[in-house]
């Protein structure tokens, strides 16, 4: 048996080395993905780092106690038609209206740019409280904030939140080199050929997966220095790897086993390369755009984020946000990992008996 | 008796309506050549593909020397050698990676395997290309690997289907020569081809199916003796009923035109024959009378033409 998936093995490597375009998608399609990716959406998934402009109209002494912590003091514009003229262009976040009366009393009006998010609003109106009751917000900056209970799950950078995902995608993408030699097989009878030389599907299949996951664990450390080196030098931010090299291994062989599995059950049921590239094309880019790959979940609606649960790319995700993201630990990726198991077993299983169903 | 089998074999395709193989029965002897012919869908491929174990489902009995078949390829899994009608091999792939590859499937060690590659090149004449991908090869040099890739186990079994279609005169001659010089005493060889003049040339036993049943087997001698003493009979009017009723039953009699008609009739009854058609107003306007060829033949039990 062993000389028989050595055998198997060979082919799969030389077939796969000679099929330019086949490596191609696998390899530079993600990366081009997280390169693109990572720098486009580099501010948007930027949190702690976020500035937002403001100006003050009437009192420059007010501005400078309510910069920082996010807020940036620009010069104030001339008027307040002015002000709000540029609020409206986007080029101001925030406008600061001080109270006409030579004492300080009276009320305090804030301009606020309609992109503004509801908490950083919040946050600058406790800072305009703050300045307005006196407190020195330089020195409310030792106030110590501890989180009481288990943490949310923080939110990804643009780095790690692409990084992950166009890996996921890239690594399920090899549905369509399986199921393509599956239907070549079968279509230049060599398929018919190795069922009369009594080659059990089984290993047939086993000839798939060695070649396959070697492909997987190869993308997933190149997409990782991709992050690492090419986004940053690029001029994103660069991706810190984890301290768990074990775990973030683990989640990459079981995305690798449903992503093959995956490939082939779409072999064993298409008939055409047609119907392939379809099933398998559409199906990546629907679970990819379900699973939160193509959209960051947390900017889904709830009842999306439900749904998206569903998709085997979002388990892949969790488990590597688990690791990349929150360095957790072994029992942090347990449930998205077993849930990838869980369903390779299944297409295994579905493919074989599906096979084996043919006359 | 020694040799493959084939006892009442029936087999339909899944949604199929009519059955591929219908109680077909068959002895296909050791030593030489058994050809197999049948028109487009007369279900030889099917019944290649039965006995070569890429089918299964059929019902009947198919046995080697006789043990069950698949028991029998259980005990010696390389017993059997499949040449199919497509390449069957994998294009991007080197000839020697190809035969490399088919050899380490069927569990070639690699010395036997060496062997193995070197001989079957030889055989096929692969030397010169055995570094070139297949994929680039000429539809010859295609066929020839295709043969080679089945004889890399030296199979007691070899099944060769329509192993020449598509090649120019010269391979074509070139591979019949090689097909024929693989029959040996020990070795049962089944043949299916288009081509009649092939089988004619390299078969010692033949047998025409169609609608997947067995219209006519035996060795080849014997089958075209057995068809010689045909008469083909151009008339200048119709046959009285009365007359061509009496043929029907005597000479086996079929019209196949305008007044053109077919029968089996002994030397003897010859002349006698052609007499009682004058007195019935029909003179001859044609005749021919003699041996059969196997496509005359194919075409009487089949009623069409082989290549249809």
């Amino acid at each position: 048996m062993a000389r028989v998936l050595l055998a198997l093995w060979t082919k799969e490597w030389l077939a796969l080395s000679r099929d330019v375009l086949g490596l191609a998608v696998l390899f530079l399609m993600p990366a081009a993905f997280i390169v693109v990716m990572s720098l486009a959406l580099s501010d948007a998934l930027k949190e702690g780092t976020r500035v937002t402009d403001f100006a003050v109209l009437g009192d420059p002494a007010l501005a400078e106690r309510l910069a920082g912590e996010g807020f940036r003091a620009v010069p104030a514009p001339a008027d307040e038609a002015r002000a709000r003229e540029r609020l409206r262009r986007g080029a101001l976040g925030l406008v600061v209206l001080a109270p006409a009366q030579p004492d300080g009393s009276g009320r305090v009006t804030v301009l606020a740019d309609p992109a503004i998010d509801a908490l950083r609003l919040l946050a600058f109106r406790e800072r305009l409280l703050g300045a307005a009751l006196g407190i020195d917000l330089k020195q409310a900056a030792n106030v110590a904030v501890e989180v009481v209970g288990s943490p949310r799950p923080a939110r990804p950078s643009s780095v790690q939140q692409n990084v992950p995902a166009w890996l996921i995608f890239g690594m399920f993408f090899v549905v369509l080199p399986i199921s393509a030699l599956f239907i070549v097989e079968r279509r230049d009878g060599t398929a018919a050929r190795l069922r009369s030389q009594q080659v059990r599907f089984s290993l047939l299949l086993a000839g798939k997966i060695g070649p396959f996951f070697v492909i997987n664990l190869l993308q997933t450390v190149l997409m990782l220095a991709a992050g690492v080196t090419l986004v940053p030098w690029l001029g994103g931010e660069a991706l810190s790897l984890p301290a768990r090299w074990d775990l973030l291994a683990i989640v990459a062989a079981c995305t690798s086993l449903a992503a093959i599995g995956w490939g082939l059950l779409v072999a064993v049921c298409a008939r055409t390369l047609e119907q392939a590239t379809v099933i398998g094309g559409v199906g990546n880019i629907l679970a990819a755009a379900l699973g939160g790959i193509m959209v960051p979940r947390f900017v889904m609606p709830s009842a999306m984020q439900a749904v998206a649960g569903l998709s085997p790319m979002a388990w892949a995700l969790d488990g590597f946000h688990a690791v990349i993201l929150r360095q957790g630990s072994a029992a942090d990726i347990a449930l998205p990992c077993a849930k990838l198991l869980s369903l390779a077993a299944v297409l295994f299983a579905v493919a074989l008996w599906r096979e084996q169903r043919q006359p | 008796m020694a040799g493959l089998s084939l006892r009442e074999v029936s087999f339909r395709y899944p949604s199929a309506s009519e059955v591929a193989l219908q109680r077909l029965t068959l002895a296909i002897p050791r030593g030489g050549i058994f050809g197999l012919l049948g028109p487009n869908g007369a279900g030889k491929t099917t019944l290649v593909a039965l006995i070569a174990g890429q089918r299964h489902g059929a019902s009947g009995e198919m046995l080697l020397d006789d043990v069950a078949l698949a028991e029998a390829r259980r005990r010696a899994p390389r017993s059997l050698g499949l040449v199919p009608q497509e390449h069957a091999f994998y294009p991007m792939l080197t000839c020697r990676e190809n035969l490399r590859f088919f050899g380490g499937v069927q569990g070639l060690g690699a010395a036997r395997l060496r062997e193995r590659v070197a001989a079957v090149s030889a055989f096929a004449r692969l030397e010169p290309v055995l570094e070139r991908r297949a994929g680039e090869l000429s539809g010859g040099l295609k066929r020839r690997l295709n043969l080679a890739i089945g004889l890399l186990t030296e199979p007691e079994v070899l099944l060769l289907d329509e192993p020449t279609v598509g090649v120019d005169a010269q391979t074509r001659a070139f591979l019949l020569e090689q097909i024929r010089a693989l029959a040996a005493p020990h070795r049962i060889i089944v043949y299916t081809s288009h081509y009649m003049e092939e089988v004619q040339a390299i078969c010692d036993h033949v047998a025409i199916i169609d609608h997947g049943r067995v219209l006519l087997a035996g060795p080849l001698a014997e089958v075209l003796q057995d068809s010689a003493g045909f008469l083909a009979l151009g008339l200048s009017a119709p046959l009285p009923a009365a007359l061509a009723a009496e043929w029907r039953a005597r000479y086996d009699l079929r019209e196949e035109g305008a007044q053109r008609y077919r029968m089996r009739v002994g030397a003897a009854d010859l002349v006698q024959a052609l007499q009682a058609a004058q007195a019935a107003g029909c003179e001859p306007l044609s005749l021919a009378y003699g041996e059969r060829d196997l496509e005359s033949l194919f075409m009487r039990l089949t009623e069409r033409s082989l290549r249809d």
